[in-house]
């Protein structure tokens, strides 16, 4: 398991939709922000090269010092963004399109109002589960 | 785009140019500084030259002509590499003056977006950042491993004043000490020298100089120059129009510049410069180029001196590698080298200068002379960027130097950023500004705090300049470079890079960034000293529910701390903390309406006016038809338009205030911002209109300086302080009560955090549908809270004195209901209804006079008889009147008894509404309702349920079983008294058991069943129809003790009786055969803690009604005759006589038809024994023990069982006489029928085999369906016949 990793999903708005601290390190107060101002920053990139292929997983779009971004842009534009610290390529492959299989029952629910924020404890739980399984 | 245009391109022509050493005397020193100058910064506005349009030709003689070109002038004592503690003190220096200009921005608004984005390129980027990455590079002037900073030619300078001028010239050569690089043999010490006569018109006529200018001419040749200044008598401003100033002097007396220098001065300095230049400076770097490029030519260039080099250098290979390199002196080859592409650089010729650098690339990294190789690498990529050659090569030198230069650790650093810099710039030109961007970064990460914070807010730059512009990435680089100002203590610049980032940042869901940037930009501001904006954005961040405990408290003290440090107390608009629920806005008030609590508001407006439909006046009620009540509701509309509140009442708003934070906070003064507009100041209609948009315009003030022009005396607040946990939601509410007439306005709310910050916020009327109580048609907001005040009325007051929360069911009670009248005035007619008559009734005045429950026990003397006429008055009409006497006069309290019944157990809603008229008639309103509101739990106490079958024995007389269960789960209960209504009825005590219940009291959980008789006493058919409640009572508890008894015939317990029946059942016509049960117990004191004491239920009641005989016949019949009969079988059969009475309890004549025969046919008999058994075996403790089974035992013979006995055929007896007996029994008769029978043989007979049909005729069409018609079997009549011989 990867000692940092942060997951965000953010939704086409550009608004994060779910957070997660996935990563086994101890969490600090001011990892919270600096991982938001870095994957932030990364959706600029993303932006660029969502629309240059075809494949939903953009691998490591964007580093910062040694932590990675890799991401995962769906159908309906909601990027999925991991930022670690480990190179296991296949790994985070496995743990997006799981994500997004959990992410689309979340979106079949008829009371969830898309673009808004996740707070299913099942979909929370799942996703840490996933990334113990894959990170 | 033009390389040479480009900023790189202009930058490098301006920098990388000759270097002119300047020595000069003290004397020099002091006759320039008359102007307040320097010997060089007098020369310095000259050493520019536009236009300078001087033919050069190239070593391969190609003519070109040089149009912009530059000097630049350095003293020698100057001309050594800075070290890094000095360059660190100097580049700081920049960054401060900066940020003293920077001031005044941070008070005015951050940019926006599209502001941001109309700027063009130059002026995006700050322009003390040029200057500061000009000063960077300077930094790393006069490096021994490049050329171009060296010396290209000497400026020898000597006043006229000094002693022996000729002699100067050759002192200040030989004592100065002159750079290191001349001396250390890098640079080559044969310099051009160039000699300078300065002369101070101020101390003479010019003829001695003359002089002094021919021995130097004779002494030094023509290399010297005569220079005058200071020819101006008094101060003018012939030099106020030149730049004196280049970055780095902090000399700021502007006044005092180049005053003494006349126009003749400034034109004579130009033109020597002119001259040095061209005459001099670019002859001798033209010249020496063409030297440097044939020795070259001889010794590198050619494949013999290639290879032979290559042998040359393979042979130097076992050298230890030094930290720099080999020490390449002037005289070597290497530096000639260098030092021709670099004067080639100088002269723009850079296909020379390329090639050169290419050659000696190679030759420094077989030395592994890094630092000179990456100096070499850096300008080859210069070279290929000014040629506009492959941009693939030019970054690929740059990228080799940059990593080179940061290979040889520390002391390549700098170089490695100056570098980036021009790197950075390169490709900044070529408009590859994400490249660009990250180069910053990557410079930004080698250096110091303060100057990686420059490197990341050009980055961030970069990124704005990109396009599309990437905003995220600008924003996140600010912010990084804002944290590295802050860590080398620039706050201004740290600021300025926050709030330059807060666009991209605003209003998203990113809250750690955008409470990260509010708090630090709050944070900064408030240490230099700027508070009001410090607080803005300390704001920001206080509803910050999704950070830790830790930084929740961080935030608050800070906020706190700043807005202390203000002094004074600070008022927000739109506070975020505590979080205000708007939607939860509620407006509570009182108009004809009153209410007792709070509570009762919210119960629904239509359940109420239900309730009042018999106790309003008509007029407002009363519709005609729907045409009517369509125009009636369009008109009261207009009519009031806002609602109607009475001075002195209060007025309450109702809203939810929510605490985000897990800290707790103290919130005081919480108060209604109001306005009241006195009556004979209310303008008209037409002046309102006006007024409209004035009022919207002061909404926006703060509310205390709205608070001081209305005077306070027409209303008065509350004020209420509470703390709110954390995450805690509280609704509070808030009153006004205005003090005179007017029209009253809430605007908003107002509260004081924790005693220092005062927020306060407007109502907003966006949505239409807002919940709003107290109103039946939902309209704006806006309307519904201005309220027109009228004239004080009366108002009543009341509650219920000793109203249980919880009660047992049947629990009775006599409770008070106290009317307080608080105003002066007297109110009359006052009238009540009750919404539940079953468990709440109003009483009568002689109630209070008696003691509870002693008023109801039986009176010997029970005269009056008129009660009951009175219950079935009042059942009909659930309105009560007060007695006309009772008009409440001011100030005054009205106590009416009410006796409380709880009927059956579950939760039950009370609704009270009292109407009363205003005696003194005011023009306003008429009436006022008070209306009052109580939840009820009725906990179930005793079950009691009533089993009633006919009595074998007696026609007259039925068995009655009562099953009683306690559901308590602590308490215990005596029975005292059953009592059966009516008297038609009368309960009777089993004769034998008098004492029949082994126990008096039923524990929790027990049950228990009891019997009696009961006696119809029905002999008369009541012809008046009207049900009397006299009826009988039992006393079931021990006659030792001197109880008395209830009389269920009285008031509450008749009239609760009523209503009682009137619940049960449907049918509560009097149907002659169904009883009415009243059991009354105590409880004997349980343990259980439902009840406080004094509340402990005294008397208990319970209602059964419409219990019928649960037989499915009208008919009860009883077979009489002889039991035993002796008979002498050998002489004859026996016969006997017997009489079937039967008795008729229906209501309707019914006709009978006695059928007997011999055999019995099975399927009857088993049918109506199940349903026998059936309604019995439901109840516990009883059991439907059959005769059958006794006589079993008592008779041999099996003749009971016709099944058995179907072994004969023939039953062994016969019935005689008629076998079918018809006729018409009138209702409640009784008949006889006489049977008679024949024996053939001794033993024990069941006479049962006859069956009864009947057929009753209704009396009226629809009741007793079940009894229109039947059968029934006989009952057992068991006889013994025996054998008596004579």
């Amino acid at each position: 398991m990867a000692n940092t990793a942060c997951f965000i999903i953010v939704s086409r708005n550009d608004i994060p939709i779910y957070e997660a601290e996935v990563g086994s390190a101890i969490k600090k107060e001011e990892a919270a922000q600096q991982h938001q101002f870095i994957l932030h920053a990364a959706l600029d990139i993303v932006e660029d090269l969502a629309w240059t292929t075809s494949a939903m997983f953009l691998k490591a779009v964007d580093k910062f010092n040694d932590l990675v971004v890799s991401v995962y842009v769906t159908a309906g534009h909601t990027r999925f963004m991991l930022l670690h610290d480990s190179r296991n390529e296949d790994g985070i492959k496995s743990f997006f399109q799981e994500v997004q299989e959990l992410y689309i029952k979340i979106l079949l629910n008829p009371l969830y109002l898309p673009g808004s924020r996740i707070t299913s404890s099942h979909f929370d739980t799942k996703v840490r589960a996933l990334a113990r399984k894959y990170l | 785009m033009d390389p040479l245009r480009s900023y790189l391109g202009t930058l490098l022509q301006e920098e990388i140019t000759p270097v002119i050493m300047v020595l000069s005397t003290p004397l020099v020193e002091d006759a320039c500084q008359k102007n307040g100058l320097n010997f060089i910064e007098l020369l310095l506005p000259f050493s520019l030259f536009n236009k300078i349009n001087v033919p050069v030709r190239t070593a391969n003689d190609q003519p070109y002509r040089l149009q912009m070109f530059k000097l630049r002038l350095a003293y020698a004592s100057d001309i050594h590499l800075q070290n890094y503690e000095a360059a660190e003190e100097h580049l700081k220096k920049v960054v401060l003056d900066a940020s003293q200009k920077t001031l005044t921005d941070l008070i005015s608004e951050p940019p926006q977006l599209e502001n941001l984005l109309k700027n063009s390129e130059s002026d995006l980027c700050p322009s003390w950042i040029e200057t500061f990455n000009k000063e960077l590079i300077r930094t790393l002037s006069f490096s021994e491993h490049e050329t171009f900073d060296h010396p290209v030619a000497c400026l020898l300078v000597v006043s006229s004043k000094d002693e022996q001028p000729i002699n100067r010239f050759v002192d200040i050569l030989n004592t100065n000490q002159l750079p290191s690089l001349l001396s250390d043999g890098v640079m080559d010490p044969k310099v051009l020298k160039h000699y300078l006569l300065l002369h101070d018109n101020q101390d003479g006529s010019p003829e001695k100089i003359t002089s002094i200018l021919a021995e130097m001419r004779n002494t030094y040749g023509s290399n010297c120059k005569l220079l005058c200044i200071n020819s101006a008598q008094s101060a003018n401003g012939n030099g106020k129009d030149i730049q004196w100033m280049p970055y780095g002097s902090h000399v700021l007396r502007n006044d005092d510049i180049a005053c003494f220098l006349s126009t003749d001065d400034i034109n004579a300095v130009r033109d020597f410069m002119l001259d040095l230049s061209s005459n001099f400076v670019i002859p001798h770097v033209e010249q020496k180029i063409r030297i440097l490029n044939q020795q070259v030519a001889a010794t590198r260039k050619g494949f013999r001196n290639q290879i032979k080099n290559l042998w040359w250098r393979k042979g130097k290979e076992d050298t230890p590698e030094t930290a720099n390199g080999p020490i390449y002196t002037f005289s070597s080859i290497e530096s000639q080298i260098r030092v021709l592409a670099d004067y080639a650089f100088m002269l723009r010729d850079y296909e020379l200068a390329l090639s050169n650098y290419r050659l000696l690339s190679t030759d420094y990294k077989l030395d592994k002379a890094w630092k000179h190789y990456a100096g070499v690498q850096e300008m080859t990529g210069l070279c290929y960027f000014m040629l506009d050659q492959s941009r693939k090569d030019s970054e690929y030198c740059m990228e080799n130097a940059f990593t080179t230069y940061l290979k040889i650790g520390s002391s390549g650093q700098r170089n490695a950023s100056r570098c980036g810099l021009w790197w950075a710039e390169m490709l900044k030109a070529r408009g590859q500004f994400k490249d660009a961007a990250n180069i910053y970064f990557r410079i930004s990460n080698e250096e110091p705090s303060l100057l990686a914070a420059v490197m990341l807010e050009q980055a961030s730059y970069c990124y704005l300049l990109s396009s599309p512009p990437m905003l995220r990435k600008y924003g996140f680089h600010l912010v990084l470079a804002g944290n590295r100002y802050y860590m080398s203590d620039q706050r201004h610049h740290a600021i300025r890079a926050y709030r330059n980032a807060l666009f991209v940042y605003k209003q998203n869901g990113w809250s750690y960034i955008s409470d990260h940037v509010h708090y630090n930009v709050g944070r900064w501001y408030s240490f230099i000293g700027i508070l009001d904006v410090a607080v803005k954005h300390m704001l920001e961040v206080l509803a910050c529910s999704h950070q830790s405990l830790a930084t929740q408290n961080m935030f608050l003290d800070d906020f706190f701390h700043i807005v202390q440090s203000m002094g004074k107390k600070f008022e927000v608009y739109k506070l975020r903390l505590p979080v205000i629920n708007m939607a939860s806005l509620k407006v509570l008030y009182e108009d004809f309406r009153t209410y007792a609590s709070p509570s009762d508001v919210h119960v629904s407006e239509s359940l109420w006016q239900s309730l009042e439909e018999e106790l309003v006046p008509s007029a407002s009620t009363g519709r005609s038809n729907w045409l009517d009540s369509q125009i009636k509701s369009s008109s009261s509309k207009r009519n009031d338009e806002s609602p109607v509140c009475v001075a002195g009442e209060s007025v309450v708003v109702d809203l939810e205030f929510i605490n985000p934070l897990q800290v707790s906070i103290s919130v005081s003064e919480i108060s209604l911002i109001c306005e009241l507009l006195a009556k004979s100041k209310e303008p008209d209609t037409g002046g309102a209109s006006h007024t409209a948009p004035e009022e919207d315009s002061e909404l926006k003030d703060s509310p205390s300086c709205r608070d001081s022009n209305s005077d306070g005396s027409s209303f008065t607040l509350s004020k209420l302080d509470v703390v709110l946990g954390g995450g805690e939601t509280k609704r509070i509410q808030l009153e006004v009560s205005p003090k005179i007439e007017g029209l009253l306005k809430i605007s908003g709310v107002r509260w004081t955090l924790s005693d220092i910050v005062v927020g306060y916020q407007y109502f907003e009327f966006d949505s239409k549908n807002k919940e709003k109580k107290g109103r039946r048609a939902r309209r704006s907001l806006s309307h519904n809270l201005s309220f027109i005040v009228i004239k004080g009325l009366p108002k009543l007051d009341a509650c219920i004195q000793h109203l249980p929360k919880k009660v047992f069911a049947g629990d009775l009670r006599l409770l008070l209901l106290e009317l307080h009248n608080q105003s002066e005035f007297s109110v009359k007619n006052v009238k009540m209804k009750i919404s539940h008559p079953r468990y709440l009734i109003p009483g009568n005045m002689e109630d209070l006079k008696m003691d509870f429950p002693e008023c109801l026990e039986k009176q010997k003397s029970s005269g009056s008889k008129e009660t009951p006429a009175n219950v079935m008055l009042k059942f009909k009409n659930l309105l009560f009147s007060f007695p006309d006497d009772a008009t409440i006069q001011g100030g005054t309290n009205l106590t009416w008894p009410l006796w409380f019944h709880a009927g059956c157990s579950g939760r039950i809603s009370l609704y009270i509404s009292i109407y009363y008229e205003v005696a003194s008639c005011s023009s306003d309103m008429k009436y006022r309702i008070l209306r009052m509101h109580h939840d009820l739990e009725v906990l179930p106490s005793l079950d009691v349920s009533f089993q009633i079958s006919p009595c074998a024995s007696s026609l007259e007389e039925y068995f009655v079983r009562m099953d009683i269960l306690n559901r308590t789960k602590s308490e215990t209960f005596s029975l005292n008294q059953l009592s059966c209504v009516g008297n038609l009825w009368e309960i009777l005590a089993l004769p034998e058991s008098l004492s029949i219940h082994p126990v008096q009291t039923l524990l929790a959980g027990q049950a228990l069943s009891c019997f009696f008789k009961l006696k119809d006493c029905r002999k008369v058919i009541n012809t008046e129809g009207e049900l009397t409640l006299q009826g009988s009572d039992v006393l079931m508890i021990s006659h030792g003790c001197k109880e008395a008894m209830i009389d269920v015939s009285r008031s509450p317990l008749a009239e609760f009786h009523q209503h009682e029946r009137f619940h049960q059942g449907k049918s509560a016509k009097g149907d002659s055969s169904i009883v009415d049960f009243i059991l009354i117990s105590k409880m004997q004191g349980g343990n259980g803690p439902v009840f406080e004491p004094g509340m402990q239920p005294k008397l208990l009641s319970y209602h059964s009604c419409h219990c019928s005989i649960s037989s499915r016949c009208p008919l009860s019949w009883q077979m009489n005759g002889p039991r035993m009969i002796n008979h002498d079988f050998s002489s004859s059969f026996c016969e006997a006589i017997f009489h079937l009475r039967i008795h008729s309890c229906s209501d309707a004549a019914v006709i009978i038809r006695l059928t007997t025969y011999d055999t019995l046919p099975e399927k009857n008999q088993s049918s109506d024994g199940v349903k026998l058994s059936d309604s019995a075996e439901n109840e516990g403790g009883w059991h439907d023990i059959s005769l059958v089974n006794d006589m079993k035992v008592l008779s041999s013979i099996p003749g009971n069982r016709p099944k058995k006995s179907s072994v004969d055929t023939l039953s062994p007896f016969v019935w005689c006489a008629t076998s079918s007996t018809k006729l018409k029994l009138e209702p409640l008769c009784t008949t006889e029928i006489s049977l008679k029978i024949c024996l053939f043989a001794p033993g024990t007979y069941d006479l049962s085999n006859y069956e009864l049909h009947w057929e009753a005729k209704p009396l009226e069409e629809g009741i007793a369906d079940v009894w229109s018609s039947g059968s029934a079997h006989g009952h057992p009549f068991h006889l013994t016949v025996l054998h008596a011989p004579r």
